[in-house]
């Protein structure tokens, strides 16, 4: 027994030393990863287009509120985190950042006192800029964002997730190298990687999660690479696969849906929506080209453009045939179909192109995680305006018409309508996506 | 085609919709539109008093009779959507432009002439009639013979009865346009009653398109869904 215990006592110091050293290990920060010349200066546009890209906007801005000021809470599965105020003024933003504090934050998720960002900031994909953006992005917060004095709600999560030293185990684990390594021998594709993997952080999302959260798949070697993650109970869909949009869609759709948010095929809505109208539709045609050649690349569709749509046939499905019968004997779910969705969505599920999103093949309908095709469902959804494609067409929200049951109807038969083939729909999913507030359109 | 051929092929759509109609009802009866409405005969009217809501109901009885080819206006439930209607934007004439000079000689094109909002008219055509029901027949509209009120209301349409108290506007035509709106609008502002009206011509309600019909030389088989995605 005395041993049990002096063997107990000999554990926690043990503990309470590697605690002591996580926390008080000097702080490394990563140097800069490329040789930028002493006098290097940024060129007009740089640092805003580098923004745009990198899509600092759509956390660092709350609905509303002004532009870089923070305060957007983002879900996590551990609590809300809110985002801070990068604007330049020095109390509540970044007036202070040094380049090398800038570089910190963006590389390691290091605010200047030390104290560790959450991941929810996209560091494992930023850490990968090249120095000539960061000094670009330095530059535009510092000069050409109007600063703001007002601190955003302060991010408050439970024990232990409010012990921030442990993000630097979680650092240790999950980080990759610094800096963009080019895997290609080719400019377009080289330059298309590292706007996915880099500015465009792709991968928050649209990765799946290892047993730590990190991003798995750091390449397009790895499947898991870009294979598809949830966000909020949304799917993000998989972007490496032959079941993926850019192994299906042409070259020209696929930059359609990035630039406008809308293309033959489909629309985007939840996250995707702000992605699309802060971020992408700024991306000039030769980032686009390199961004779409690369996600084609990727997945063996590098040397044709075209589209390739196993439900392109034109024979007419069962489910076709069953919706435009009318019968009035025919199952609940197609029953509702008529009722509600036919009018935009037609018999076929193909909708219109750029109008209405087509249904059958929707990443989002057939998703794993029904949670975004119900937000849609309950909640509608509205596209991004862009400046090739100003509209914001909007589908309204059935959650007023729908029961619980009849959604969880409805749910199932688009899910396995046509050639689609995902699981069915339970009332009680419609209920939990029913009571979640959605917060993606706006 | 010849009003009678017009007649006899609507009446016979009528009929093949509401058979199918009939069958659409079969298969899912519980989810089928359950009214939250209460009974006619429950409603408390908020705007009508006591004796001029007894008028409406029997105004309204004789305009779309229930001994006629489909739901009666008390099936429907008009009288309800009337109500409603006159507590509403419609009834306090809120969106009209209701400053004078009020010509009850303007032509019809100039529009609305009374100066009294529509609630306002028929609380006074209603007492109006109802006093010259007395005098001529001897009980008020509501408690005279099927026969008599028949009379009454085809001389307040044909003007024989003139009714001052409304001060231009015109009784009659208020009431048979808001009956046939309560008839044929949407449940949802309390008249149409479980789509009684819709299922009886075969309209599929707020279904929004059914193009692949379009060209098809059958009725549509589905019965109604309304706009809260209620199916009749």
């Amino acid at each position: 027994m005395k041993k049990f215990v002096k063997f107990l006592a000999a554990l926690a110091v043990v503990g309470l030393v590697v605690i002591g050293l996580i926390i008080f290990l000097p702080v490394s920060r990563t140097a800069p990863q490329t040789n930028v010349a002493g006098d290097y200066t940024t060129t007009n546009g740089h640092g805003e287009y580098a923004m745009r890209m990198g899509d600092c906007m759509a956390c660092h801005t709350a609905d509303g509120g002004k532009p870089f000021a923070g305060g957007r809470p983002i879900e996590s599965p551990f609590g809300t985190i809110w985002s801070t105020n990068i604007t330049p003024d020095p109390e509540h933003g970044i007036g202070n950042y040094s380049l090398d504090d800038f570089r910190a934050s963006l590389y390691d998720g290091i605010e200047p006192d030390g104290t560790r960002l959450y991941p929810a900031m996209p560091y494992e994909n930023y850490r990968k800029l090249s120095e000539e953006d960061i000094r670009a992005m330095y530059d535009y917060f510092m000069h050409d964002v109007e600063p703001v004095n007002e601190a955003p709600p302060k991010t408050d999560l439970g024990f232990p997730f409010n012990q921030r030293w442990g993000i630097r185990v979680w650092n240790w684990l999950a980080l990759s190298d610094a800096g963009h390594e080019d895997l290609y021998d080719d400019t377009v594709l080289n330059r298309g990687a590292y706007l996915v993997d880099s500015l465009g952080h792709c991968a928050a999302c649209h990765s799946p999660r290892s047993t730590i959260f990190a991003q798995a798949g750091k390449n397009a070697e790895d499947d898991r690479y870009l294979a598809g993650g949830v966000i909020a109970g949304w799917p993000a869909p998989s972007l490496h696969g032959p079941q993926s949009a850019p192994a299906k869609w042409s070259h020209d759709d696929l930059a359609a849906y990035l630039w406008t948010g809308r293309n033959s095929h489909s629309a985007v809505a939840g996250e995707m929506t702000q992605v699309v109208g802060d971020s992408l539709q700024y991306a000039t045609d030769e980032d686009m080209n390199a961004i779409v050649t690369y996600l084609r690349h990727i997945n063996g569709r590098g040397e044709d453009k075209t589209t390739l749509d196993a439900s392109s046939s034109n024979e007419p499905t069962e489910t076709e045939k069953l919706l435009a019968s009318a019968d009035p004997s025919m199952p609940l779910g197609a029953r509702l179909y008529l009722d509600n969705c036919n009018a935009c969505h037609f018999v076929n599920g193909k909708g219109a192109p750029e109008v209405f999103p087509s249904l059958d093949g929707n990443a989002l309908v057939v998703a794993d995680t029904a949670g975004g095709l119900l937000d849609v469902m309950l909640h509608g959804a509205r596209m991004p305006s862009t400046e090739k494609r100003p509209a914001r067409l909007a589908m309204p929200g059935f959650g007023d018409r729908l029961s619980d049951e009849e959604a969880a109807e409805l749910a199932t038969f688009v899910r396995q309508g046509w050639s689609n083939d995902a699981n069915a729909v339970s009332a009680e999913d419609v209920a939990a996506a029913r009571s979640k507030s959605s917060g993606t359109h706006h | 085609m010849s009003e009678e051929n017009f007649k006899l092929s609507r009446r016979r759509f009528l009929q093949a919709g509401a058979v199918g109609t009939m069958l659409s009802a079969g298969y899912s009866a519980s989810a089928i539109a359950q009214s939250d409405t209460p009974h006619l005969s429950d409603y408390q009217p908020e705007y009508f008093t006591a004796a001029e809501w007894d008028f409406i109901v029997a105004a309204t009885d004789r305009l779309i009779p229930a001994d006629g080819e489909g739901p009666g206006a008390l099936d429907a439930h008009v009288p309800i959507f009337i109500d409603r209607q006159l507590v509403g934007s419609f009834g306090q004439a809120a969106d009209w432009y209701m400053e004078g000079p009020h010509d009850p000689n303007a032509p019809a094109a100039l529009g609305y002439q009374s100066p009294l909002t529509p609630a306002e008219a028929y609380r006074a055509g209603i007492a109006e009639l109802n006093t010259w029901c007395k005098e001529n027949h001897g009980a008020v509209f509501a408690e005279l013979e099927k026969e008599t009120k028949d009379a009454v209301l085809t001389s307040l349409e044909k003007g024989d009865i003139e009714l001052a108290d409304t001060k231009g506007a015109n009784l009659f035509d208020l009431l048979l346009q808001n009956t046939k709106e309560g008839y044929f609008a949407d449940p949802m502002y309390g008249g149409n009653h479980e789509m009684a009206a819709w299922n009886h011509i075969g309209f599929p309600g707020a279904r929004a398109s059914f193009r692949e019909w379009v060209g098809i030389e059958k009725p549509y088989p589905l019965g109604p869904v309304d706009i809260s995605g209620k199916r009749g």
